[in-house]
């Protein structure tokens, strides 16, 4: 049995405590006090770039574009976690081919990593690109999308609205998901690539949000937007190892435990923050505040273990659908438990609107909420131990 | 984070153990205060009593992590049996920390007698005048039979008192079959005394023993409770499957697994030499607060049934409440982790595991 951190993960995670510090909590709070994402020319994404972030893990088209050696899960969920400590907003506001990658590293054609992996390996400006799946109608329950795929010659055309997607209005490219045949539910689904300017592709509105501003979330609509057939991903040929891939990756998610993780990070700055304030003012010695500062930290080191249990077993490739679920929904009510309490030990304080606990209480609520509710986690969970009905 | 191979044999050898000794004899072993002479030597035979003890003295060797696995294990049987069959009564650490003399003087008879009567107390909770050497007062409950040496558990230090202790023997609430005893001792004297941070570890390993034991019945009431649920229908389906008691049954394993991880993570901290005192706390208090939502959950689960004693959950949520109770109980175990907790400016800094 072993618990500790490797000397490398050690590494990566003194650096990004050091981003975190000098560039990543400066840039969040900005944003938040601007009320607005942070535009795509400012100077942190500058920066951001010029450290060599926002790239690609393609190898490129020769298989020798240099990259470093891919983290392991547990190292990911390490880094995600001190992110978030610092501004998970800004961490999902940072350039790169984001969310859609895995994908097409994992489904892609060669010609599509070239094409729309290619931009990306060195970086002449930041870029992004994002993945689109919610829809006002379907949030949790992503069979049930509505933007459809109907075929056109040699092309797509793609009707429908999409929203709260991460950078849409600022992506080179935007990864789809749309069904070509609603009745059957996620097996009817495709995903195209629609470049930015492509006809048909507007309306885009980035929404006012209660927390995480640094980052857009956005809703565009799709109006016969046409795409020619080699956007779809992985093309037509490839669809049973689509569905092939996508069974594996059934059996394990690293996507839940980032969160988690996340959620965690968050977490952890309101309880440090709070142990600051009652530092200061002297609170310490009072046993009803001490005691709450010790359930929250012992909550926050719990959800820290089960998201690196998911991640281990996630690395070992072996089943973790209940460990991923269950570091989800347990991390999202502590991380939350815990900015709830900052908020109660700084009081009036904290309604100011000026104190940091006061965005983090803002910031965590969405950790209950993306990618997957903790009510999704807990069904996922049930079907698991009781076998609940879908 | 998983056990490794030696560790994984150990588990599996006591999980037979616990199985076929002491499951089928759970209600008997209440009866009669203790487990069968069978149990006792079956215990002895795969050389469970002499876990932590060092090699040098013909133990194991092993350490908390060991422990802590073998603990749940027994009490996913039967916790009350588990802390009776331990020739040391859980206290080894206390032996441990009060050096080789105490432990060549007190543990050793009683280990190659393979029976000893050694009580733990948590002595802030004792009605107990401590003056100097001289011990007098009461001891509520302990969880053993007419014990003859008493181990004295405190923050700050840890003392055995070998003489002077006139048990009187009570129900119990829960671990029955551990025998019970209320104490009083007159002009009882402390045979042995260790203060600071030998004492606080010796705390430490005490307290994840217990949570050890407590995740061991918490695991029991939520596989019954669980597989009850499966099997018993409620207009027209499974219990299991109204969303309602999914999610408990849910928010009862996440809970267990949480915990778990958190007693996992101390042990191999104390094991390893890092900073352990806190963690350890932690970890019991956060079994605690589990086994509050676990144990009548169990019983809940189970409707009418659980509150019968032909199902083992009334017996679960029983052993579950004493056990949380004792080494302190919460308010200590919170009380520790909090005062370590104001040493740091950084609690979770990702300093884990440095």
């Amino acid at each position: 049995m072993d618990f500790s951190i490797d000397p490398e993960s050690r590494r990566r995670l003194e650096e990004a405590r050091a981003w975190g510090r000098e560039a990543m909590r400066p840039a969040g709070i900005e944003a938040d006090r601007m009320g607005a994402p942070l535009p795509v020319d400012h100077a942190y994404f500058k920066r951001f770039v010029e450290r060599g972030g926002g790239r690609t893990r393609w190898a490129g088209p020769d298989g020798k574009a240099e990259r470093g050696p891919r983290a392991s899960v547990v190292t990911t969920l390490l880094l995600s976690e001190e992110l978030a400590y610092w501004d998970r907003g800004i961490t999902v506001a940072d350039p790169g081919p984001g969310l859609p990658e895995a994908s097409v590293l994992g489904l892609g054609t060669e010609e599509q990593k070239e094409r729309f992996l290619g931009p990306f390996l060195d970086l002449d400006r930041p870029r992004w690109a994002c993945f689109a799946m919610t829809e006002p109608g379907a949030g949790s329950d992503a069979a049930a999308i509505q933007t459809q795929a109907r075929r056109d010659g040699d092309g797509w055309i793609l009707n429908g609205a999409k929203c709260f997607i991460g950078g849409a209005s600022r992506a080179d490219w935007i990864l789809v998901q749309a069904t070509v045949d609603p009745t059957k539910g996620r097996g009817g689904q495709r995903s195209f690539f629609v470049e930015q300017g492509t006809p048909g592709l507007g309306d885009f509105k980035i929404e006012k949000k209660m927390g995480l501003k640094a980052y857009e979330s956005t809703s565009f609509r799709l109006e016969d937007c046409r795409v020619p057939a080699e956007n779809l991903l992985g093309g037509e040929p490839r669809h049973e190892q689509k569905a092939g891939f996508k069974r594996a990756m059934a059996t394990f998610n690293a996507g839940r435990p980032v969160i988690a993780a996340n959620a965690v990070g968050i977490g952890r700055a309101a309880l440090d923050e709070a142990l600051a304030f009652a530092r200061e003012h002297e609170l310490l010695g009072r046993d009803r505040i001490r005691d709450r500062l010790e359930a929250m930290t012992r909550k926050l080191r719990m959800a820290r273990l089960l998201c690196l249990r998911a991640g281990q077993l996630a690395d070992a490739e072996r089943p973790n659908v209940v460990e991923a679920s269950t570091s989800k929904a347990m991390a999202a009510t502590v991380g939350m438990e815990a900015a709830t309490l900052g908020m109660e030990l700084i009081g009036l304080v904290g309604v100011r609107g000026d104190h940091l606990i006061e965005k983090l209480y803002r910031d965590v609520k969405a950790m209950d909420i993306v990618e997957g509710t903790g009510q999704i986690q807990r069904m996922i969970v049930a079907r698991s131990l009781v076998q609940l009905p879908r | 984070m998983d056990p490794s191979d030696e560790l994984l044999v150990l588990v599996e050898t006591t999980r037979q153990f616990a199985n076929e000794e002491l499951l089928p004899a759970i209600r008997e072993a209440e009866q009669a205060r203790g487990p069968g002479v069978g149990a006792r030597a079956a215990f002895e035979q795969i050389g469970l009593s002499r876990l932590e003890l060092p090699e040098s003295l013909d133990g194991a060797g092993l350490g908390a992590v060991a422990r802590v696995l073998v603990n749940e294990e027994l009490a996913a049987a039967d916790p009350g049996a588990a802390w009776a069959l331990d020739p040391l009564g859980g206290a080894f650490p206390v032996l441990a920390a009060l050096g080789d003399a105490a432990l060549e003087r007190f543990g050793l008879p009683r280990l190659d007698a393979s029976q000893g009567r050694v009580a733990l107390a948590w002595a802030p909770e004792c009605a107990l005048t401590i003056e100097g050497e001289r011990v007098d007062g009461s001891v509520a409950y302990v969880p053993c039979e007419a014990p003859d040496l008493l181990a004295l558990l405190a923050p700050d230090s840890v003392m055995l008192v070998a003489d002077g202790i006139t048990a009187e023997p009570v129900r119990g609430a829960g671990l029955r079959a551990a025998g019970g005893s209320q104490l009083r001792l007159e002009g009882a004297s402390v045979a042995a005394r260790v203060k600071g941070s030998a004492a606080a570890k010796a705390v430490a390993r005490v307290r994840l023993q217990t949570a050890a034991l407590l995740l061991g019945v918490m695991r029991h009431a939520c596989e019954f409770s669980r597989a009850y649920a499966l099997e018993r229908e409620a207009f027209g389906k499974p219990i299991a499957h109204h969303q309602a008691l999914a999610f408990l049954i849910t928010d009862m394993q996440m809970a267990l697994d949480g915990a778990r991880l958190l007693v996992h993570e101390a042990a191999w901290r104390l094991d390893a030499g890092l900073s352990c005192v806190g963690e350890a706390a932690s970890a019991f208090a956060q079994c605690i607060e589990a086994q509050r939502l676990i144990g009548p959950s169990g019983v809940q689960i189970l409707g009418g049934h659980g509150f019968m004693a032909d199902y083992p959950m009334e017996k679960a949520m029983r052993e579950a409440r004493a056990l949380a109770l004792l080494v302190g109980g919460f308010d200590a175990a919170v009380e520790c982790a909090g005062q370590e907790l104001t040493r740091t400016e950084t609690p979770l800094g990702l300093e884990l595991a440095s």
